[in-house]
């Protein structure tokens, strides 16, 4: 029996090794064939007492949902998803049966990421994948007036929210970067072949350490052109140690402030590579959903989990150089597998980052959330949390496929649990375990009476050849109500 | 001898089908998870600081499952230390001993804890 020890022994140590590299990557997108979608609510796991119905379907690309003081519903298109598909973005009235009705449709600009109402008039955040990020306020007639225009989000990530707190208009604008350096997997994204001048800017002076990276040179035919690139800088312009980038708003990777009627924008907080979701909690606190950083690009950052951030005034929050609080600079924990540790690109931090309310899982996109504000639906306090799911091989390797699902945050203590999954022996959307469930919930929203949590499913994406695929009216919106209720 | 391994392999075997057939423990799908005691749901924050990220609610994603990983505890808290394969280690200055004492609990608890 000594032998059958060993040998379990020595196999439980070497499965626990998990074979990490001779494993292929089992991403929610790595599917071959996509069928039509289906809904079936039998598809759908729910805590005991809860139930989850179909709201409306056909959408292309939502992403948020709001109500007017009217309690009537209403969802937004996104008008541009990844893999550079352009459409027009739309804010809809979803009527009773599921009959949308056009109240306003935007420029080629998109995505629309966010949307909320407030006193007569929709506030939406435009993207701005082509002319640059946008606020924009829609009266009930469909006028769309710009609060604010110009907003440097071209590149991998777009202006995001809002929401609005005593007056004033709260937004985040995403990095261009995945963290800090312009290279060949922003010409993958489609922008740097459009806007090859296009760079991070910080929100106040930064000191780099004068780190370089070398790639080929996407922006010749020539071969092997290499060219060098330093942070916060464009494609192919070095930089050197003790060099000073100077802060202005509007900025890359941060929370900034408008008035409501409109005005100059004001940091609140910056040092995000993402901050995609905004929400108040019950006591007025300004909560952000953070994406961390993918293995991809010239600086590559492994193991970053998504980020749960309580907002303070004035700080910044970490990137390029941390992750959810921690630095990622020789960090093991950090360095992808195969390559090298990561070494700090600014020379000193304005600060020493916050500690995070929650660490989400690694390339979920944990994105849109709302708090549950009553005891009625249930879980009071905790922030529900919308998660895309993974887009694995691109954005790193995946062992299971992540996200997929909607979780809920107690943000006293940072645990998350699950709320709403696909059931099925391993987690995934819906397009891959071939069911009826949940494919790629984007947002959520309570409705106003806090009863019913109202959930934006983006639709299917699949990957192939590195290239991302939407699949146009795959979207819908579902409904999740407590029993009784 | 070959007796011996046969019975190895079938022991294994099983505890491989066993495994696969609880790899999801979260509450829509197995009943709520309520902490039993304080140490218990320290341990459960710890998990959700340090390893959620990688392994969440236990099942795969970055890293692989580990809810019904049957590697005796000393080997859990090995891979933990010195870490194993591309899994980073994590020393006590960043996850004390027992802190790791109380993620060892409650991944005990949230495997075994019987529920609705």
């Amino acid at each position: 029996m000594k032998l059958s020890s060993i040998f379990i022994l020595t196999v439980i140590v070497l499965s626990n090794t998990s074979c990490y590299k001779m494993r292929k990557s089992t991403g929610g997108a790595q599917i071959k064939t996509v069928q039509a979608r289906q809904v079936s609510v039998a598809d759908i796991a729910l805590p005991k007492g809860y139930k989850i119905e179909p709201v409306s379907t056909g959408l292309t690309f939502p992403s948020a949902v709001t109500f007017d003081e009217s309690g009537n519903l209403y969802v937004i298109e996104t008008g541009y998803s990844y893999g550079e598909v352009f459409k027009s973005p739309k804010l809809l009235r979803l009527d009773r049966g599921g009959n949308t009705t056009t109240m306003a449709t935007g420029t080629n600009n998109g995505p629309w990421t966010g949307v909320t109402f407030y006193q007569g008039n929709f506030y939406i955040a435009e993207g701005g994948a082509l002319e640059g990020g946008r606020i924009l306020r829609i009266s009930m007639d469909g006028k769309i007036t710009p609060l604010i225009s110009n907003l440097p989000t071209i590149g991998d990530h777009h202006t995001n929210g809002p929401v609005i707190k005593e007056g004033y208009i709260y937004f985040g604008l995403g990095t261009a970067t995945n963290s800090g350096i312009v290279g060949i997997d922003n010409a993958h994204y489609g922008w740097l072949l459009r806007q090859n001048k296009f760079h991070d800017i910080p929100c106040a002076d930064i000191t780099l350490t004068g780190k370089n990276f070398n790639t080929g040179n996407i922006l010749t035919t020539e071969e092997n052109d290499v060219v060098s690139t330093g942070a916060f800088s464009p494609f192919g312009t070095t930089t050197v140690s003790g060099q000073v980038i100077k802060g202005t708003c509007p900025c890359s990777g941060s929370i900034l402030r408008i008035p409501v009627s409109g005005g100059n924008p004001e940091v609140v907080a910056w040092g995000f590579r993402n901050p995609y979701g905004l929400a108040l909690s019950p006591a007025g606190k300004l909560f952000v959903t953070e994406n961390a950083y993918d293995d991809r690009g010239s600086r590559p950052v492994w193991g970053a989990g998504d980020v749960l951030w309580e907002i303070k005034d004035g700080l910044w929050y970490g990137w390029p150089d941390y992750s959810a609080g921690k630095s990622i600079i020789n960090d093991e924990e950090f360095h992808a597998p195969g390559k090298g540790k990561l070494e700090p690109l600014l020379a000193k931090y304005p600060n020493t980052p916050p500690k995070p309310t929650a660490i989400f899982a690694v390339h979920s996109s944990s994105n849109g959330f709302d708090f549950s504000k009553t005891s009625k639906f249930g879980y009071e306090g905790e922030a529900f949390v919308a998660q895309f799911g993974d887009m694995a091989p691109d954005v790193g390797k995946v062992m299971s496929p992540v996200g997929f699902k909607i979780v809920r945050v107690n943000v006293s203590n940072g645990v998350i649990q699950d709320f709403a999954v696909n059931r099925g022996y391993k987690n995934g959307p819906a397009s891959q375990k071939k069911n009826g469930g949940l494919e790629r919930p984007l947002s959520v929203k309570f409705d106003p009476a806090g009863t019913s949590l109202y959930v934006v499913d983006y639709g299917t994406i699949i990957l192939k050849n590195h290239l991302q695929i939407p699949m146009e009216q795959t979207g819908m919106i579902w409904k999740i109500t407590k029993d009784g209720l | 001898m070959t007796i011996y391994i046969n019975r190895v392999t079938a022991i294994f075997i099983c505890i491989l089908l066993f495994e696969a057939c609880a790899l999801r423990r979260s509450e829509p799908l197995k009943g709520s998870f309520v902490p039993a005691t304080s140490e218990i749901a320290k341990g459960q924050a710890l998990y959700n600081l340090h390893c959620d990220k990688c392994h969440p609610d236990g099942e795969g994603g970055l890293g692989p499952d580990i809810n019904w990983n049957p590697a005796p505890s000393f080997i859990k808290k090995m891979q933990v230390r010195h870490g194993l394969g591309v899994m980073p280690s994590f020393k006590e200055n960043e996850i004390s001993k027992e802190d790791l004492k109380a993620i060892g609990k409650y991944m005990k608890a949230y495997k075994h804890q019987k529920r609705e």
